[in-house]
């Protein structure tokens, strides 16, 4: 496959799932939150089209599974009452986008059964549910944590590597010096002096972009390359003679060179930021309870317990996996693509 | 020196000859190695009750963190007085089977008639762990090292009653006096875990103002001397501390053999709980104490294939509780919270708030079913003083909206409760990162909450901040805290119900009672302080226990079972419910 | 040489920036080490305090900081507040574990890395070299924690490794064959894993170096005269190909007391990774401090290594 065919695959693949995720309330079953405290930790309800009988049913059903309370291992599927599925079934309402309204769902079964596409957490949240919606907010952070990570560093490894001299050389010593701070304090000491009245969500989006700025000096070292070999070009010193303010050079002769370098960034960046977003939950920087980030559905594998007895809590982090290869895969194609643009 | 009197040179002369007669060769008896022929008074051992077992083995702990320090007066975490508890010993101990005290050191005491002298007679004969003999000049100088304000030992604040330290003085080489300021009900209790230090291996340290650098982990075992029934044998930083028997330890089996059994106990360092289940499960450790309820139902699946067995015993000592901030505001900058207050110091909401907690779901969901509803802050646990007579209303919404409604809150179109000013009722609930099943009871009643119609939050902090808007700086709304009671005893958590208290949590350091339930509840503690008889004591403390379920001041949820375990090859293994759970009769325990 | 006793200023300089900013951040967060205490009830607010004062943290910032950076020039880098002893032997001991893991397990990683990239490189675009980019891809998006993780639960549900630690508990009892096999048997998973974690990027930028020595003209020249395939790679390719490769050996040493911390604290080995996360949530100062001071000081070494190997290696660089 051609490097661009490759990119325009990825593209696909990442609009398809932030589609997915935007409009989650449509696609999952139940709220992020809704608690159902007689089957805490209970595991992805199997689908099946023959029942007991050996009959056939087109329509797929599920078990449901009774109440785990002091046992071990949630008991086994009460295999009493089958509980077909239904295809645009009304359940709890929603918001799209904060903006309108709706209570359809995709599918779903009929109470008091649950369906569990990916088992349910400590309170009996359905895990399905809360990836998706969960998916807002991790994704969310990723890209404005790594917007504001390559944002910062395009200023500042521009300047640098445009202007040259002690300015360049302090840059990049401040971007060492960046680089070994123990950083988590501040993220504790901002956490801590925030006035109560904040939202959740501020506080997250807050901690979240800190952590991004915190983050410029890569992006700014790779920047601050391009823009020294962009600025000895024959066509940036023949503007130069035309009289070009410097200003003027930066923006349409030297940074148009990055983009490549960005774009290929922003893509490499994501991923690591949602990873640093779990690490944050695990500390317990996160968004709070009961907001599903991917870092809270997995803060819980932290615990011996949940890690060896309940294998389906490790599920969002595999499905992380193909979605980090596309982002990955799109950067590879990024790269070779903007390598083959001669300059 | 002054004329003694005739009579004591008498008796001077007795105790002289009995003293050269003690210088027959000790009976042989069986692990009595290292024992060379007394040079004092014979040894008086105290003889225990356990069933008897043989010696030999090692017993392997993981423990939770490494300890910091082998100074028992600057000793403030776990880990560290897990390891002193093995090295040292008392001069009166809690049985923490029978939660109650008995002799160690002290073979008996008197108590004078108006209960502020207590004599103790000492054991003749013991010897520290390196041979060195234990008397009085040990007790004294271990007293004033702990009572000294310039070592900051925390155990000086378990030494002062009514306001002043004890004295300690020396009757004769084996019988001290202490004095109180003023009668003490828990005075006995007092005595347990305060380690007898060797005055001949740290006098020298202690005069020279050096003290506090004095056995820390990098001390060589030779500079360690204890009454415990181990001595140190090797420490490795970072990985593990080793014991060996002390070969001069006083206490021996009805059948004569002389205690320890184990030849040595091997403390691996861990850094957290799980890692020490997972030892545990692969057979790596041979103890587990105090686990949490998610990890019991992991290892049960295994009890019999890996040979282990697990302990529930029940209802410990911690209690669990939400609680709403009632400092004065003043002069903190806080208006928003200030204006909540209103909500808070109203009693109805408090027992609204209580009603609509859903203290099984708690129990059910946070600890797996193995602990207990809480309605005030005796726990189960606390035979002897927990009040049964408490009522448990189970849990109730409709109860929760009448007791609002009558308070002056109503609702409105989408649920949402409104103060009588027409305020939406919103508040934040703080806890601490670091604790999951505090978070995990703050986020159960968050949900119950929004039930009733309050929105709330759960804001949750890094511990160290957490502390700090507790106590400096108020400015927090609600909070879930959890406390472990330190002894079985209602003088333990003093602090917490005082209205003076530091850790008078809701409304701190109050100069006086805020209100006239708080006054009572002060009167009441201050006088089972000094009340002996116990009947009487459980009167007072059962009315401060009703003063509490009826106003509030913290609304208790749940208190979680104390789950151990032991590898079946662990003999006499007898856990309990007061710290260290396992490890208490460690000088009983044997390898099958 | 003015060069390197220039970057050896900068250096110094900055290492000096980094304790004052440590200092400063540490201050931001609310409370220190002794906030615990004060919710005991059996502890009074008066020991509290005389703790506090006794190990001076009643002293504004500036004062503190003065006297530890005056210790520091003295050899002695403070003393923590949780295990009530100097610093300096502190992070030594843990130091020599944490190297020992990452040593090996940067050992592991090159030795597998750089066959792996010759070969991909050499055999670019055929199906064994995109099976091998299917691979590195998926391991390099695995992340960290889920590698770590799932190794444990592989030690513990198989028994075939040790769940963690760095010796037995019998290890006193052992001859001195036996307690090697015993370290290297601990030593096994942590080590694997870290190296599988850090094995994806060196094996792609080992490939990509290669292909580009590759298509030069020299090595075309190389192949026409006949030398064989196998000399033409490790002989006329490889050193070559090396200039990016030695930085990114400076990047391995730079990060060697850091890239564990994860690794060390899932599998509970003894390096400087669980003591200083536990430090930083007790606020335990001069650990911290210490500890990010030893990590920059690597940091810094590193890339100065790197430097001057690529100076001594590449007689390009030498040149400018």
């Amino acid at each position: 496959m051609t490097h661009r065919r490759k990119l325009a695959a990825a593209l696909v693949f990442l609009a398809g799932f932030y589609c997915l995720v935007l409009f989650a309330g449509f696609f999952v079953p139940y709220d992020f939150a809704a608690q159902n405290r007689e089957m805490p930790f209970a595991p992805p309800s199997a689908l099946h089209f023959v029942d007991a009988q050996g009959k056939f049913h087109a329509r797929p059903f599920i078990y449901s599974a009774q109440d785990a309370s002091q046992e071990a291992t949630p008991s086994d599927a009460n295999t009493q009452r089958p509980y077909p599925i239904h295809f645009f079934v009304r359940g709890s309402h929603y918001k799209i986008a904060g903006l309108f309204t709706s209570n359809v769902h995709l599918f779903g079964v009929d109470d008091p059964g649950q369906i569990l596409l990916m088992g349910s957490d400590a309170y009996g949240r359905d895990q399905f549910s809360r990836f998706l919606y969960g998916g807002q907010i991790s994704m969310l952070a990723g890209l404005i944590a790594a917007l504001f990570s390559v944002s910062l560093g395009t200023i500042v490894g521009g300047i640098a590597g445009y202007y040259g001299g002690w300015i360049d050389e302090i840059l990049m010593r401040g971007s060492e010096l960046f680089l070994a701070l123990p950083w988590l304090y501040l993220l504790f000491a901002v956490r801590a002096a925030l006035p109560l009245r904040i939202s959740q969500w501020q506080v997250f989006l807050l901690l979240v972009a800190i952590m991004g700025l915190i983050g410029w000096a890569r992006p700014a070292r790779l920047i601050r390359g391009v823009v020294l070999s962009a600025k000895q070009r024959n066509f940036v010193t023949a503007a130069r003679g035309f009289g070009a303010s410097d200003a003027y050079l930066l923006r349409k002769h030297v940074l148009p060179q990055t983009y490549g370098v960005l774009l290929t960034q922003m893509t490499l960046l994501i991923p690591q930021y949602v990873l640093a977003e779990v690490t944050l939950t695990f500390l317990g920087l996160g968004v709070g309870e009961p907001m599903p980030s991917w870092g809270a559905l997995l803060s819980s594998l932290q615990q011996y317990s949940v890690l060896s007895s309940y294998w389906w809590m490790f599920l969002p982090a595999l499905l992380l996996i193909p979605l980090f290869l596309v982002f990955y895969t799109a950067a590879d194609a990024l790269q070779e693509l903007h390598k083959s643009v001669p300059l | 020196m002054a004329k003694v009197p005739l009579r004591k040179q008498r008796v001077a002369l007795v105790l002289g000859i009995a003293f050269a007669c003690s210088f027959a060769p000790a009976a042989p008896g069986q692990a009595n190695e290292g024992r060379t022929a007394a040079s004092g008074p014979t040894e008086e051992r105290m003889i225990t009750d356990n069933a008897p077992g043989h010696a030999g083995g090692r017993l392997a702990v993981a423990l939770r963190s490494e300890p910091k320090t082998l100074n028992p007066a600057l000793a403030e975490d776990e880990p560290s007085r897990d390891v002193i508890r093995c090295l040292t010993a008392d001069l009166i101990h809690i049985n923490r089977s029978s939660l109650k005290t008995g002799p160690a050191l002290a073979k008996s005491w008197r108590v004078s008639r108006d209960g502020k002298q207590y004599t103790l007679q000492l054991r003749r004969g013991l010897r520290f762990s390196d041979g060195q003999p234990f008397n009085a000049d040990d007790v004294l100088f271990s007293f004033q090292v702990y009572l000294d304000e310039k070592v900051d030992s925390s155990q000086r604040d378990l030494l002062v009653v009514g306001g002043k330290p004890i004295t300690v003085a020396k009757l004769d080489d084996y019988t001290v006096r202490f004095e109180l300021a003023q009668p003490y009900a828990a005075a006995e209790r007092l005595f347990d875990g305060v380690a007898i230090l060797p005055r001949h291996l740290l006098e020298t340290t202690y005069r020279d103002g050096t003290f506090s650098k004095a056995w820390s982990l990098s001390i060589l075992p030779s500079q360690f001397a204890g009454l415990g029934p181990f001595r140190l044998k090797e420490y490795v930083p970072g990985q593990r501390v080793v014991l060996e028997r002390n070969p001069y330890y006083w206490k021996a089996d009805h059948a004569g053999n002389h205690l320890p059994y184990l030849d040595e106990v091997v403390f691996s360092f861990v850094p957290s709980e799980d890692a020490q289940v997972i030892r545990f499960q692969s057979g790596e450790a041979d103890v587990l104490s105090r686990f949490s309820a998610d990890n019991f139902a992991v290892l049960q699946k295994q009890q019999l294939a890996k040979g282990y067995h697990l302990y529930d015993l029940g209802a410990g000592l911690e209690y669990n509780f939400l609680f709403f901030n009632l400092n004065d505001l003043g002069s903190k900058n806080v208006p928003d919270i200030a204006k909540k207050q209103a909500w808070f110091q109203d009693l109805r909401f408090r027992q609204a708030v209580s009603s609509a907690i859903d203290r099984e779901g708690i129990v059910r969901l946070v600890y797996s079913g193995r602990a207990t509803p809480l309605w005030n802050q005796g726990t189960p646990g606390d035979k002897l003083w927990a009040d049964a007579a408490i009522p448990h209303p189970p849990r109730s919404l409709d109860h929760a909206r009448q007791l609002l409604q009558s308070a002056g809150f109503s609702w409105n179109k989408d649920g949402s409760v409104l103060d009588p000013h027409g305020t939406p009722v919103e508040f934040s609930i703080l806890t601490s990162s670091s604790n999951a099943q505090r978070m995990k009871m703050a986020t159960i009643i968050q949900d119950d909450l929004s039930q009733l119609g309050m929105k709330v939050q759960v804001v949750s902090l890094e511990f160290r901040a957490t502390v700090d808007r507790l106590q400096n700086t108020f400015n927090y709304e609600a909070a879930v805290m959890g406390l472990v009671s330190g002894d079985a005893d209602p003088t333990a958590d003093m602090n917490v119900w005082l209205s003076g208290g530091e850790t008078h949590l809701w409304h701190v350091g109050e100069p006086k009672p805020a209100t006239q339930w708080e006054a009572e509840i002060d009167r009441l503690m201050q006088q089972q302080l000094t009340t002996l008889d116990y009947a009487k004591r459980k009167q007072l403390y059962d009315r401060v226990q009703e003063i509490v379920s009826e106003n509030l001041p913290v609304i208790c949820l749940a208190s979680p079972n104390i789950l151990v375990g032991a590898s079946n090859r662990v003999a006499n293994f007898r856990p309990a419910i007061l710290v260290p759970y396992a490890l208490w009769n460690i000088e009983e325990l044997y390898i099958r | 040489m003015r060069y390197f006793a220039r970057r050896l200023a900068h250096a110094v300089l900055l290492l000096l920036g980094i304790s004052v900013f440590s200092f400063a951040l540490l201050q931001l967060a609310p409370g220190d080490f002794f906030s615990s205490l004060q919710l005991n009830p059996q502890i009074s607010s008066r020991t509290v305090e005389a703790l506090r004062s006794q190990y001076g943290l009643d002293k504004p910032l500036p004062v503190r900081y003065g006297s530890w950076l005056h210790s520091v020039l003295k050899g002695d880098l403070g003393t923590s507040f949780a295990y009530n002893s100097p610093v300096a032997p502190l992070l030594a001991l843990r130091a020599r574990n944490t190297l020992l893991l990452t040593g090996t397990a940067t050992l592991l990683a090159w030795l597998l890395a750089i066959p792996l990239g010759i070969w991909s490189a050499a055999h670019r675009g055929e199906w064994g070299d995109r099976m091998g980019g299917v691979m590195t891809s998926t391991l390099l998006t695995v992340p960290d924690l889920v590698l770590f993780l799932a190794l444990l639960l592989l030690a513990v549900r198989t028994g075939w490794f040790p769940t963690g630690g760095m010796i037995s508990a019998e290890f006193n009892d052992l001859n001195f064959w036996s307690k090697v096999k015993d370290l290297a048997n601990h030593l096994l998973l942590p080590s694997l894993g870290l190296a599988l974690a850090t094995l994806p990027p060196l094996v792609r930028h080992i490939r990509s170096a290669m292909i580009e020595v590759l298509d030069s003209p020299f090595i075309r020249a190389a192949r026409a005269h006949g030398i064989a395939e196998r000399r033409v790679l490790l002989r006329y390719a490889l050193p070559v190909a090396a200039n990016p490769l030695i930085s990114l050996l400076g990047f391995s040493i730079a990060t060697m007391l850091s890239a564990g911390l994860l690794v060390e604290v899932i599998l509970s080995w003894p390096g400087i990774g669980p003591l200083l996360v536990d430090a930083i949530l007790s606020k335990d100062t001069y650990v911290v401090v210490g500890t990010v001071m030893l990590s920059s000081v690597f940091l810094v070494a590193g890339n100065l290594f790197a430097d001057m190997l690529l100076f001594a290696a590449d007689p390009r660089i030498r040149m400018e």
